[in-house]
């Protein structure tokens, strides 16, 4: 999976609340049996970023897990959502973070969006697609 | 790490034990073979020390050897160099015991939670793929306190136990190395001596010549002991003991001994029961004899110790460098499932084996008695006792003298030395590999490696202590050689032999391990798996290099393990489970082993479920789907597609239509040919409660001309206000047809239902009128979907007063195909085929026709289901799979009690199970010419034609509508004789005329009211005989009425009728009609009337007094529709009590024609009725009066001009009411009664109650041709002075109004004056001019008559005031000049309606003009007291010219 990058938010009962995936310029689709690998990994990670999370300060909490080539990294929220990304390259992955969780902040303000909800917005999805190529694929 | 029957020490010391090594002559084999058994597994039951031994460490320390168990093994030679890699047949036969070990079914469930998972272990795989969550959470608690586990991954143990027998020997370890060997001759041997000796060099050969790699030994001089086998079955004791003797002289006491056997005859004594020790190492023991290399060598294992409990973490180095061929893989994914199910016999057969291995041995042991065991217990003690435990303490002894003369060396010296001159050692690097990546090897007798097996024997004696500090100086020396592998394995036994060591005066070496493993994969690429679970306080991290080359087997059970691992940690670390699980049933999948790959899925599967992980959710169900239909679980395989198919799925297209059709495959395969029970199909999604129901035939719209009543139909959306609408208008036709009382058991007639509608009871259809369901089905995927043959099931139940038929109460129906003859009861409509684009939602219309009267209940559908073809694909799709889904309705949820808001409850839903009723009769209903645009107040004629299309005359016909003003059937007798039929009514008049020419005096015609009243909203309709015979039609004409309102009017009718037969199940039936009307606005009328002050001569003949009507028409016409004019060609009135009499016009406008916006005035005298006939019913009666402007009279009190006065007057009362008329009587009755109050006397004084009509005529122009419209307007004049407008003002926008805080003072209660000044009326006559000669005469006296006319019906008083009052200067200016002489004052009593004249005299002093109105003339109602007198008012001043003659 060179330079792609999966990334999921993660709700209170381990369901997916936002996925989205990011493909470098010149790859086209991603192989299907990959996409559900990606699940898995970031799945498994949450144990570990569980415990992590009560050990930092921070909400970034690095790179919590690695599955082969795969590099988890974390990002819980105050909200307890947690953000995970998957990608062997780890560039801008902070910042990454900070800016969706800016994002999410505004959008989980709508009053009828309910916390824990999967997020089905366009508008969201652009954006974080816009950040993605911003910070992990330039 | 899953629970295991060992706990980690047992495990390590027993996996780690002394090995001695078997020679045996023939004739000693020949001994015992009799029971069925080689001398090493004769012994090994006993191998196991009950007592415990004793050794002396170097330090002459006493060592306690407790438990300690030895291996004694048949040397196998094998003349090959030793290959890591494992055979073909060890692989087998490892896969073979893996697949056979299986989770038992319906085992004690063993479940774990974990933060909010709960894990259910040993469970049938089956409910992992269906949603039990809550079924198990509830014996959760009683398992979870219950302590006893058993292993939950004996398939992990039996492997590991086979595993560590048949793995080979390595060179960098001595722990599995043979220690001794035990020479065996039988005492039947004629010279035994001579086999000892042969046994002897035979063993030294094995050892010494390098001819064979294995079996390796220990050290050189390998302990041999002698034993000389005796079997007591063939007797010569005394032989055996003499040569037992001859052998203790030979080699001394301590090295030999006479084992005697066999004790019993095999024949003798069958019956007695032996414990039979060897049967659970039988198949242990018929593997080892498959095996080449029989050596265990190089296993590591090591314990963490948990805080919970122990783990085992095991790595497997193997030392072939030669590279691992991949030969065992079998095609563990093949591509379809049609591959698949080739292989299942296949493994069936393979899954077998291993059972028939162990049926096939036979009973052990049989020439044995109890004795004899103890006979080979006490020989095992006194080998390992005399023999082997002072062997190896000798030899540790030695090992350790060597080692303490080398010490007399530096450590680095001696290091250094070897480097320079590099001989001690010489690096032999693998042949074949000269760039060995394991760093370099020493050769077996190496003195390097001598420390290393005093490390090795000191663990075999469980001298934990020496042995760790003696791995810890070889590792070093190991690690200052840079020989990786070397160091690697004593770094590996350290941590295990500090782990064991019982008082543990060290914390575990975890980087010890650490280190080794990373030394093996890094350095030596040997690892085939390796594990290890890294314990950092409370906070673990994991980490697993999987160095995948060789064994998918162990992989995964390695990864199972993982899994445990993380499950049993303290904080249990359940998606690390369930990853690693995943992981494990992919490899196990690899190696062929399905059914665990299976297991771990569906253990795996509960993690994620329905967690909306959907991609991980849908290869776990597909791998579950794929394994459970190649083990030949097809319907855990169905159940599993389904999940995938059911669920909000994310795959690509191409990837659900790959799912759909494996779905289909499975399932075609699951149902087979088997059509009697149709399984439930997932796909497409129904969406029950949307399901709509209905009773009765698809209506045509039109037919030719006629237009059909739009009735109901399933296009239409329900609406609430709608439905209420004509239940409230049913409910009115129901009353008027059981004269004025609705039934109890009233219920609106429901002919569709959905879900808003009360399903509570079952619905009534009609035998032979088709039920329609209509059925919601949604694609969710987005492939295609194609559905044939698609129909309703239902059930049956014929009514059980038909006791003739077998039938009868039994249910019938269609739900077994085969089931013949159902079409008699019900016939089901089939639709061929129904096609869903992707993610479509598409309605069927699914029809029944009941044919029997009974109950039917509509239970589901069933269909073929197939992927719809594509467009690429031109290929005849065969997977068509026939299947049914239920229709299961749930009611609305209830929301009345407080039990039903805590809880969810759902009430009944019983649309779909209709009650068949006898056939009823059945009405359409036609309109003919019916008109959509109208304009305001037109009249039109249409037609209507009733038609009974059914078998059962109906009766009873009625009309109920939401404008009960807008169509009139004519009334009874006053209906004109139009043609009946549409076509010769062409442009004639709807209205009834008689030629009269215009004149000003109206004609007048009395009719009573009841001749077309209605009693309410309701209708009956006049058709012949009141009866409609099957079959028949009857045509009526129709007029219709424009709405007052301009706008489209949506005017629904409803039709009632009823069958000629009483007591039916369905009392009535109805049928609908919505029209809509666009009325757009023709003429505005405006009238008002005022009392005339006509001078009594010319009211004489008026009776009561005349009224002045005065009516303004205006043509308000738009004209966009091309109306060109209107004429006004009638008026006509219709009062109880007021007549028109004769129009007063100039006499130039006669003809009254109105362009656009033109205004016309026309005034009218009114006169009152002529009293009617005393028997009459007076009140009912009503006078018409017509003035024709026209050429025509039209007859105003005729149909249809009559009949829309009548409901034109009382819809705004209706209206007002709420449609009930009933409140108006009532409220005229409490007038009555109040009659006596002044206020009303006024009132009823100043009542009009005068019904202008206006009856024009519209010339438009259209396509060419010109139509002549006619049409009537109505206006109301209720009270004098009022102007009355036939338009109703426009709702103007409520105001807003201001907000008060303060209660308004109460108005005053004002006095009626103006009304009370109309009690009287006054008129004073006199000469307009009079002259008088002044000259002669200087006072001129007029006279002067007052008349006053009473128009009250009650007795008045008058008091006529003549003097002058309130003498204002101004006034005395204007009239001071004339006085009123003779009686200045009159009182007078009026009796009701009469007119009394007054003759006053007036006196004029000079000539001029006088203003003769200033009699104040005062009246009160007779019964009043007299506050209430009031002045009537002359209003217009009544000039007199006085001339000077």
């Amino acid at each position: 999976m060179s330079g792609s990058f999966y990334f999921v938010m993660v709700g209170h009962q381990d369901n997916p609340v936002f996925e989205m995936e990011f493909l470098p310029a010149g790859k086209p689709e991603s192989k299907d049996d990959h996409r559900h690998l990606n699940q898995f990994i970031a799945h498994a990670a949450l144990d570990l970023v569980d415990e992590n999370m009560w050990l930092s300060n921070n909400m970034y909490l690095k790179t919590v897990d690695k599955f082969n080539e795969w590099f988890v990294s974390a990002f819980v929220t105050a909200g307890h959502i947690l953000c995970t990304a998957l990608d062997s390259s780890l560039y801008g992955i902070k910042n990454f973070f900070n800016d969706v969780y800016d994002l999410y902040i505004k959008f989980a303000m709508n009053p009828f969006y309910e916390i824990n909800a999967p997020i089905r917005s366009t508008a969201f999805e652009r954006k974080v697609q816009f950040l993605g190529k911003k910070h992990l694929l330039s | 790490m899953a629970q295991c029957v060992q706990s980690v020490q047992e495990l390590v010391q027993d996996s780690f034990v002394p090995m001695v090594a078997v020679l045996c002559s023939e004739e000693a084999e020949r001994v015992t073979r009799k029971n069925n058994l080689n001398f090493a597994e004769l012994l090994r039951p006993f191998c196991r020390l009950t007592s415990e031994g004793h050794i002396r460490d170097p330090s002459n320390q006493v060592q306690l050897v407790k438990n300690l168990r030895i291996c004694v093994n048949n040397v196998v030679t094998s003349p090959n160099p030793a290959c890591a890699a494992f055979s073909p047949a060890q692989r087998r036969l490892l896969n073979e015991v893996v697949s056979s070990c299986q989770p038992q079914e319906g085992a004690a469930t063993n479940v774990i939670t974990a933060g909010d998972y709960d894990l259910n272990f040993s469970d049938h795989c089956v409910k992992a793929s269906v949603p039990w969550y809550s079924a198990w959470r509830q014996t959760l608690s009683e398992v979870s306190t219950s302590k006893h586990y058993t292993a939950t991954t004996p398939w992990f143990e039996a492997y590991r136990e086979n595993f560590l027998q048949t793995m080979a020997a390595s060179e960098h370890e001595f722990l599995n190395h043979y220690l001794a060997c035990l020479l065996v001759v039988s005492s039947t041997e004629t010279v035994p001596v001579e086999q000892f000796l042969k046994l002897s060099q035979e063993q030294h050969r094995i050892q010494h010549s390098g001819d064979y790699t294995n079996p390796k030994w220990f050290i050189p001089n390998t302990l041999k002991y002698y034993v000389l086998l005796h079997d007591m079955g063939e007797g010569g004791e005394q032989r055996a003991d003499a040569v037992y003797e001859d052998m203790k002289q030979r080699y001394g006491h301590q090295g030999c001994y006479l084992l005697k056997v066999n004790s019993r005859s095999s024949s003798a004594e069958d019956d007695e029961q032996m414990p039979d020790p060897w049967s659970q190492y039988l198949h242990r023991s018929n593997m080892q004899n498959q095996v080449s290399a029989a050596l265990i060598v190089g296993l590591i294992v090591c314990g963490v110790l948990w805080n919970n409990g122990p783990c085992v973490v095991m790595g497997t180095p193997s030392t072939g460098l030669e590279g691992h061929p991949l030969q065992l893989d079998t095609a563990s994914s093949p591509g379809s499932l049609h591959a698949l199910s080739a292989e299942q016999p296949e493994l069936k057969k393979g899954g077998r084996d291993p059972e028939s291995l162990v049926g096939a041995a036979g009973s052990h042991g049989a020439c044995l008695t109890l004795n004899d065991h103890d006979h080979i217990r006490q020989f095992i003690q006194e080998f390992t006792f005399r023999g082997l435990l002072p062997h190896i303490e000798k030899n540790i002894r030695q090992l350790n003298d060597q080692l303490v003369s080398r010490k007399g060396l530096s450590r680095s010296l001696f290091t250094a030395t070897k480097k320079w001159f590099g001989g001690g050692k010489v690096p032999e690097k693998g042949v074949s590999e000269p760039k060995s990546t394991c760093g370099l090897l020493y050769p077996p007798e190496a003195p390097e490696l001598q420390i290393r097996k005093m490390a090795d024997l000191c663990f075999l004696v469980q001298h934990y202590e020496l042995a760790y500090s003696c791995y810890h100086t070889a590792k070093k020396d190991f690690l200052s050689d840079q020989a990786m592998l070397y160091a690697a394995g004593a770094l590996e036994m350290a941590a295990v032999s500090a782990f064991l060591q019982a008082g543990a005066p060290r914390p575990y070496p975890t980087h010890y391990m650490d280190t080794a493993i990373q030394t093996y994969r890094d350095v030596c690429k040997i690892m085939d798996v390796f594990i290890t679970v890294k314990q950092s306080s409370f906070v673990p991290t994991s980490f697993i290099p999987l160095y995948v080359q060789d064994s998918d087997l162990r992989s995964a059970l390695l990864l199972e393990q993982a899994a445990h691992c993380f499950i049993n940690m303290r904080n249990p670390m359940v998606r690390k489970f369930a990853f690693h699980m995943i992981l494990a049933g992919h490899r196990f999948s690899k190696a062929g082993q399905r059914r665990h790959a299976l297991r771990c899925y569906c253990q795996a599967m509960q993690v994620y479920k329905q967690r909306g992980w959907s991609l991980a959710e849908d290869h776990i169900n597909f791998t579950i789907g794929r394994q459970s239909f190649t083990l030949s679980q097809p319907e855990n395989a169905v159940t599993a597609f389904r999940q995938i198919l059911t669920n909000d799925s994310r795959q690509t297209a191409t990837q659900q239509g790959a799912f759909l059709r494996e779905y289909l495959y499975v399932y075609k395969s699951v149902v087979g040919g088997n059509e009697d029970r149709l399984p439930q199909l997932p796909l497409p999604c129904i969406h029950s409660s949307a399901t709509r129901v209905y009773f009765g035939h698809e209506r045509r719209l039109a037919e030719g001309e006629k237009q059909a009543a739009t009735h109901v139909s399933l296009d239409q959306e329900y609406d609430q206000d709608l439905a209420a609408m004509w239940g409230h208008l049913e409910e009115q036709l129901v009353a008027a047809a059981n004269r004025g009382i609705v039934p109890a058991s009233f219920q609106p007639t429901q002919c569709c239902l959905n879900s808003q509608t009360d399903n509570l009871r079952r619905p009534l259809a009609v035998a032979e009128e088709p039920i329609i369901v209509e059925v919601t089905f949604r694609n969710p995927l987005k492939v295609p979907l194609a559905l044939s043959n698609l129909k309703l099931l239902w059930k049956f139940t014929a009514e059980g007063a038909s006791p003739s038929e077998e039938t009868a109460g039994e249910a019938i129906t269609n739900e077994e195909s085969l089931t013949e003859g159902t079409d008699t009861v019900v016939t089901t409509q089939i639709i061929l085929e129904f096609l869903m684009g992707p993610e479509e939602t598409k309605m069927a219309r699914l029809q029944l026709l009941p044919r029997r009267t009974g109950q039917l209940s509509i239970v589901g559908v069933v269909y073929n289901l197939a992927a719809a073809p594509c467009a690429e694909t031109q290929a005849v799709d065969f997977m068509l799979v026939r299947g049914r889904q239920d229709l299961k309705i749930q009611g609305p949820r209830l929301n009345q009690t407080k039990e039903d808001k805590m809880l969810v409850r759902h009430g009944l839903d019983r649309r779909l199970d209709p009650i068949i009723t006898p056939p009823m009769p059945l009405m359409e209903v036609f309109f003919l010419q019916f008109p959509t645009a109208l304009l305001c107040g037109e009249i039109r004629k249409a037609y209507v034609e009733f038609c009974n299309v059914s078998a059962v005359a109906l009766c009873g016909l009625r009309v109920a509508s939401t404008h009960p003003d807008f169509f009139t059937f004519g009334s009874q007798g006053t209906t004109p004789l139009t043609p009946v039929s549409p076509t010769s009514a062409e442009n004639c008049s709807a209205y009834k005329t008689v030629t009269r020419p215009p004149g000003s005096v109206a004609s007048e015609m009395l009719v009573s009211a009841g001749d077309f009243s209605q009693p309410s909203g309701v209708m009956d309709i006049p058709i012949d005989g009141g009866t409609l015979l099957p079959g028949e039609s009857t045509q009526l004409p129709l007029w219709l009425r424009g709405p007052d309102h301009e706008g489209v009017h949506e005017i629904n009718f409803l039709f009632y009728y009823q069958s000629t037969e009483k007591g039916t199940q369905i009392s009535h039936r109805v049928l609908r009609h919505t029209v809509f009307i666009c009325a757009s606005r023709s003429l505005s009328v405006q009238a008002s009337a005022c009392r005339s002050s006509v001078p009594p001569h010319h009211r004489l003949d008026d009776g009561g007094g005349g009224t002045l009507v005065f009516v303004d028409v205006e043509n308000i016409n738009t004209s966009e529709g091309g109306v060109r004019e209107f004429h006004i060609v009638q008026v006509s009135s219709s009062s109880q009590r007021w007549r028109l009499h004769r129009r007063i016009n100039p006499a130039s406008d006669r003809d009254c024609k109105l362009t656009s916006r033109e205004r016309a005035k026309l005034c009218f005298r009114a006169t009152r009725c002529r009293p009617p006939p005393a028997a009459s019913d007076a009140a009912e009666k009503y006078t018409f009066a017509d003035v024709n402007l026209g050429n025509e009279r039209i007859i105003s009190s005729s149909t249809p001009c009559g009949d829309f006065f009548f409901r034109g007057c009382r819809s705004p009362e209706s209206h007002r009411v709420g449609g009930t008329a009933s409140r108006t009587s009532s409220s005229s009755r409490i007038q009555e009664g109040r009659a006596a109050d002044i206020s009303s006397i006024v009132k009823k004084c100043n009542e009009l109650d005068l019904h202008i009509i206006v009856i024009w005529k519209a010339y438009v122009v259209e396509d060419n041709k010109q139509l002549i419209l006619e049409g009537q307007l109505h206006v109301a004049l209720q009270t004098l002075g009022k102007e009355v407008t036939s338009l109703t003002p426009k709702e103007e926008a409520q105001e807003m109004v201001l907000l008060k805080f303060k209660p308004e003072a109460p108005a005053p209660v004002a006095p009626p004056s103006a009304e009370l000044s109309q009690l009287i009326k006054t008129n004073l006559h006199y000469p307009e001019t009079h002259s008088h000669p002044f000259v002669q005469e200087s006072l001129c006296v007029v006279p002067v008559t007052l008349t006053l006319s009473n128009c009250s019906s009650a007795p008045v008083d008058v008091l006529i005031d003549l003097r002058h009052k309130s003498p204002s200067p101004e006034s005395v200016e204007v009239h001071g000049s004339f006085t009123w002489v003779g009686r200045t004052q009159y009182k007078l009593q009026l009796e009701p309606q009469q007119v009394l004249c007054v003759t006053l005299r007036a006196c004029f002093l000079q000539a001029g003009v006088y203003n003769l109105n200033t009699p104040r003339v005062f009246a009160k109602p007779t019964q009043q007291a007299a506050v209430c007198e009031t002045s009537q008012q002359a209003a217009s001043p009544a000039l007199i010219i006085i001339n000077n003659a």
